[in-house]
């Protein structure tokens, strides 16, 4: 089979602290600006890639207990950090590679999003930064 | 150097070395490791009442 189920153990570190406990659901989308190089001659459009623009999107479980996700957030929002994400927690290889963004923006934090009844949860977006994929 | 408070960064007690990129201090506020150095800061004197 060709596709990856996700039962328990994917892993997110934001700035070296280990939430994956806390994670719900995690996005790591690697792009680049699509900058149009067709020219005379040609019979469709080209592109070539600009600048990198990529985007982590990530669902936490909020916790505003000690070394928590609130204690682990609440200075880093509208600062650069790095953010690491591997399909396991197990050790970094070529079938568990870390995909890392260093220097990504988080540039809002929910600080409370509460619904009655319901764990309180809150939906994160780390923007731009320099993407490295690692398989050692 | 620094010294692991929190298991969610590695093992308490354990030695941590930043990487270049690490926000430290957002780690010593957050209560997940702690500074070695020595405070800079001056012994504070306590006031006492002006003798009558």
């Amino acid at each position: 089979m060709a596709t990856s189920t996700y039962l328990s153990n994917p892993s997110l570190t934001v700035n070296a602290v280990d939430l994956s406990d806390q994670t719900t659901s995690a996005t790591l989308t690697v792009k680049y600006d699509a900058l149009e190089s067709t020219a005379f001659g040609g019979s469709s459009r080209v592109y070539v890639a600009g600048l990198g623009d990529h985007e982590l999107t990530v669902e936490l479980f909020m916790s505003y207990a000690a070394t928590e996700t609130y204690a682990t957030l609440a200075t880093l929002v509208g600062t650069a950090t790095t953010v690491v994400m591997k399909p396991t927690s197990s050790a970094v290889s070529a079938t568990n590679p870390s995909f890392t963004l260093t220097g990504t923006y988080l540039e809002a934090l929910p600080v409370i999003d509460a619904t009655l009844g319901e764990l309180s949860s809150i939906s994160l977006t780390f923007r731009g930064g320099v993407y490295t994929a690692a398989t050692t | 150097m620094y010294t692991i408070i929190s298991p969610r960064i590695g093992t308490p007690g354990d030695k941590f070395e930043p990487s270049e990129e690490t926000n430290v201090e957002a780690l010593i506020e957050g209560g997940f490791i702690k500074s070695d150095k020595p405070s800079t800061k001056s012994a504070k004197t306590e006031e006492t009442s002006p003798e009558e």
